[in-house]
């Protein structure tokens, strides 16, 4: 459903990506990987809407995205969840899911949409008049996921979703992630940490300075011998500071 | 080559300092006379507040300062002029030291808005402590330079270039200062990345103390100036619509450069004495108009302008950098 | 004014007729004293009313924005001219003219985040907002301050009393007048205060002012919510400008004083810190009118500022500490 092809962005005379390409079908789940400073974080960023792009082209559905803001291409179904989760650490847990349903076209569809969000996420339920700032890292993460869902998008931008946070709190937040896909929601996932995204995703982009440098599904990147020397090291290792080290 | 609109706008600066000498009429010989005092009250507002970074939105505090120490010393003591200049320069700089002090520990708004209370406060002092200051009417009869002619062309004339020496002086004191001393190049520093430079081990309280001190002494050495070019002096110098003249001349000129604040006075006060004509109200309405526009539009001021295709350069200009400096 | 202190107390001797007078004497003079006190108080909350209204609207500009707008006296004066107009030149009853002063204020301030604010924001790209800002504004400020001499000339403009009478408060009485400015202030702030917590567009003004580009992502359109809140922000300014012009008269610059006295207020609350702004206007307001009890008249107004400079020196976040719109 998104179509991003030969894009070109970066941040005033800095050109960060050089002409990335990559595709997400309807339903999927597809992972971002890359070396610090490749340009995934600017990808998503790019994609919806924060960074106006030098080149290429940016298409959900056929509907070009260049020159759409943020709030606008939230109405054409996609969500975004920044790295840390982009919450409101002053605001209740409640102000925080209520924000998510502010783009609904009617009031009334928003207690039902939280509703389906403190099903979802029951923890969240208990902490609802917390400040969502007091939360733990993990249930932060599950906020903020629980936030972009309110609105039922149809793809969902996520940006490091595993950054700083303890192993456990990882496994659940991609054990959300699992459970959003198989409601029917694609996901655009940048990762540091390749071994989780390799077991969620369906495909796998590698970005390497602004470029691609490959894209196919986990298993035809963990056969890659290429790849598995450059980027994931003979060891297998599962993140690219220990590859790098 | 063909001349840059800089050129153009050197030239006409230059035309009309000269002004005075080809065509010696009273009213020319006033308004750039007076136009020069700006001139070096607008450099020194931009060598602490363009140039190292640290705004101020007080500078007409100053400028008042040494403008009614030099009148008050001169009136209630009998200084003569000469003696007026310096001590109210050197008031003025004291004030701007004291004020250096608990400036180092503000930044960006904070900085402006105690700046512009201290002016304010100096003002009403002003107004109020009679015994010293006149209360709203003001210092005058206090008399000028001594030995001037009697004749008021020669005397206008000889007045208009002790100013434009002194002025002079102050302006190349400041570039010389900020181009070719380890002074200017901290100033740089501290307002590129004040903690950056402190890393790289320089002394960022000396330098900013030394900016404030010296920024303030020449506008109070403006102000002396002024009170004895004009020979009064009352509570509206020290008003915010002084300070911003101030920042609309070094907007108009170009931040960063102290050339640029100057040549940006001496013409935004002549444009300004010029639309007079036109009706006293609208000259400030159209200093309004160009600080916005030209914060807006053109954020490097005159000192900025160049026709033909920018180029993009990854090194700065200082009066760029500068005017990105204002942020935060 | 003095207060003269109280004689040290002597010990009744009933029936001592010499004793009756300086007890006598006594009440009086602590009648007295606890008049101007009150008096003095009650003013100073009034004044505090009207510093809050001006303060609480800078201070949601700052949050929001985080512009420093130092044209907001002109919005005051603008306020003042607009009721001026309404209630002198249109004969309009008094509830309109304010109402009249209020709505166009609110539409004049719409005006300047697209026409100045935003360009700059284009201009300077990513960059955090900053100092830049504030010459800008000055700029307006000067730009409204002449264009109101121009446009109306520079006589300070009478206006007669919205409401006129006085009441009593036990020794002493407050004019009506007065009391509606706080009146006025209590409930539009009031009203500020609950549509932040509870509306669901204040909930977005928080949002903005908290995080902007989360706010984005929540589908809030940022440009909206920046012209909404300035116009509010000077809108409160333009009331109390309408509100204070038999008090004050209406003249171009008869707002500016206030907008350097609430800086230092704002300063004193904690920058963007709504709450604070209003404790801190209170404070000021009572200081203000109370230091007249012992110092001179004249140096009135330099309270707010030395109030401000210690507060600086002291404790610089401000009494409630630097906080956006919460």
């Amino acid at each position: 459903m998104l179509d991003v092809d030969e894009l070109r962005s970066g941040y005033g005379q800095l050109e960060i990506l050089q002409g990335v390409s990559l595709r997400v079908g309807d339903g999927a789940i597809v992972g971002i990987i890359g070396p610090n400073g490749a340009g995934k974080s600017t990808l998503l960023k790019t994609v919806f809407g924060y960074l106006h792009p030098f080149g290429g082209s940016i298409t959900v559905g056929g509907r070009t995205l260049i020159g759409l803001r943020p709030d606008q291409i939230l109405r054409l179904g996609l969500g975004f969840v920044a790295q840390a989760g982009g919450l409101f650490a002053d605001m209740t847990v409640h102000e925080n899911l209520v924000l998510g349903g502010y783009s609904l076209p009617s009031r009334r569809e928003l207690e039902p949409a939280l509703e389906a969000a403190y099903a979802q996420f029951p923890l969240l339920r208990d902490r609802r008049r917390q400040p969502a700032g007091s939360l733990s890292g993990g249930e932060q993460r599950a906020l903020a996921l629980a936030r972009a869902l309110v609105l039922r998008p149809r793809l969902l931008l996520l940006d490091e979703p595993s950054a700083a946070l303890a192993p456990r709190y990882i496994d659940e937040v991609y054990a959300s992630i699992v459970s959003v896909n198989q409601a029917g929601i694609a996901l655009l996932i940048v990762e540091q940490n390749v071994e989780m995204i390799l077991s969620v995703a369906h495909r796998v982009f590698v970005l390497d300075l602004g470029h691609n440098a490959f894209d196919g599904t986990p298993a035809e990147l963990r056969r890659s011998d290429r790849i598995r020397r450059l980027y994931l090291g003979e060891t297998g290792a599962t993140s690219w500071e220990a590859a790098e080290s | 080559m063909k001349p840059s609109p800089r050129f153009w706008a050197l030239a006409t600066a230059v035309a009309l300092l000269l002004l005075p000498v080809l065509f010696p009429h009273p009213f020319v010989l006033s308004i750039v006379t007076q136009a020069v005092i700006w001139a070096l009250l607008a450099a020194s507002w931009d060598l602490l507040s363009g140039y190292t970074g640290q705004i101020s939105f007080g500078h007409a505090g100053f400028f008042a300062l040494g403008a009614y120490v030099a009148a008050a010393l001169s009136k209630h003591l009998g200084f003569s002029a000469w003696l007026g200049l310096p001590l109210g320069a050197a008031g003025a700089a004291l004030v701007g030291l004291g004020t250096g002090f608990p400036a180092l520990r503000l930044r960006g708004h904070y900085l402006a808005l105690v700046t512009l209370a201290l002016a304010e406060l100096i003002r009403l002092t002003s107004q109020n402590w009679l015994a010293v200051t006149g209360g709203p009417f003001g210092i005058y009869d206090f008399g000028t330079f001594p030995g001037l002619p009697a004749a008021p062309i020669p005397r206008a004339q000889i007045l208009y270039g002790l100013v434009a020496a002194v002025v002079a002086a102050g302006v190349g004191l400041m570039l010389y200062v900020c181009h070719r001393t380890r002074a200017g190049r901290a100033f740089r520093a501290i307002r590129e990345d004040e903690v950056l430079a402190e890393s790289l081990g320089i002394n960022t309280t000396v330098y900013k103390l030394l900016a404030f001190g010296l920024s303030a002494g020449l506008a109070g050495l403006a102000g002396t100036l002024y009170a004895y070019y004009v020979q009064l002096v009352s509570p509206t110098v020290a008003s915010a619509a002084t300070t911003s003249l101030v920042i609309g001349m070094a907007v108009f000129g170009g931040l960063g450069t102290i050339w640029g604040p100057a040549l940006g006075a001496i013409l935004l006060y002549g444009i300004n004495e010029g639309l007079r004509f036109i009706g006293v109200v609208y000259n400030l309405v159209a200093v309004g108009l160009v600080i916005m526009v030209f914060v807006i539009f053109l954020p490097r001021g005159l000192a900025g302008l160049r026709f033909g295709r920018a180029r993009r350069t990854i090194r700065r200009d200082a009066a760029l950098s500068a005017a990105n400096r204002l942020d935060g | 004014m003095s207060l003269r202190p109280p004689h040290p107390a002597r010990s009744p001797s009933a029936g001592e007729r010499e004793h009756e007078s300086p007890s006598a004497a006594e009440r009086e003079h602590k009648e007295r004293a606890l008049e101007s006190l009150l008096e003095f108080l009650i003013q100073g909350i009034v004044l505090g009313g009207l510093y809050a209204l001006f303060a609480v609207g800078l201070t949601l500009i700052f949050g929001v924005l985080n512009v420093i707008n130092v044209a907001h006296g002109e919005f005051f004066a603008v306020g003042g001219y607009l009721l001026f107009g309404a209630l002198v030149l249109l004969h309009l009853p008094p509830a309109a003219s304010v109402m009249a002063a209020a709505a166009g204020t609110f539409l004049l301030g719409l005006a300047v985040y697209p026409l100045l604010i935003a360009p700059l924001n284009r201009r300077l790209g990513r960059r955090p907002a900053g100092s830049l800002y504030l010459v800008l504004t000055l700029g307006l400020s000067t730009f409204m301050q002449s264009s109101l001499l121009a446009i109306a000339g520079g006589d300070y403009l009478r206006v007669p009393p919205l409401v006129s009478g006085i009441l009593e408060v036990g020794f002493t009485g407050v004019s009506y007048q007065r009391l509606l400015v706080l009146t006025v202030a209590a409930a539009l702030l009031a009203t500020l205060f609950a549509f932040l917590r509870w509306h669901r567009q204040g909930l977005a003004v928080r949002a903005v002012a908290q995080n902007p580009e989360a706010a984005q992502a929540m589908g809030i359109n940022l440009a909206r919510i920046f012209a909404l809140t300035l116009a509010l922000g000077v809108g409160l300014a333009g009331v109390g400008g309408a509100l204070m012009a038999p008090l004050f008269n209406v003249y171009p610059a008869v707002g500016f004083p206030l907008t350097i006295k609430a800086f230092a207020i704002t300063i004193l609350g904690g920058m963007g810190n709504l709450v604070g702004a209003l404790l801190a206007s209170l404070i000021v307001g009572v200081a203000e009118s109370m230091v007249v009890m012992v110092i001179p008249s004249q140096w009135q107004n330099g309270v707010a500022f030395v109030v401000m400079i210690v507060a600086l020196l002291i404790r610089p976040q401000g009494l409630l500490g630097r906080a956006t719109t919460r």
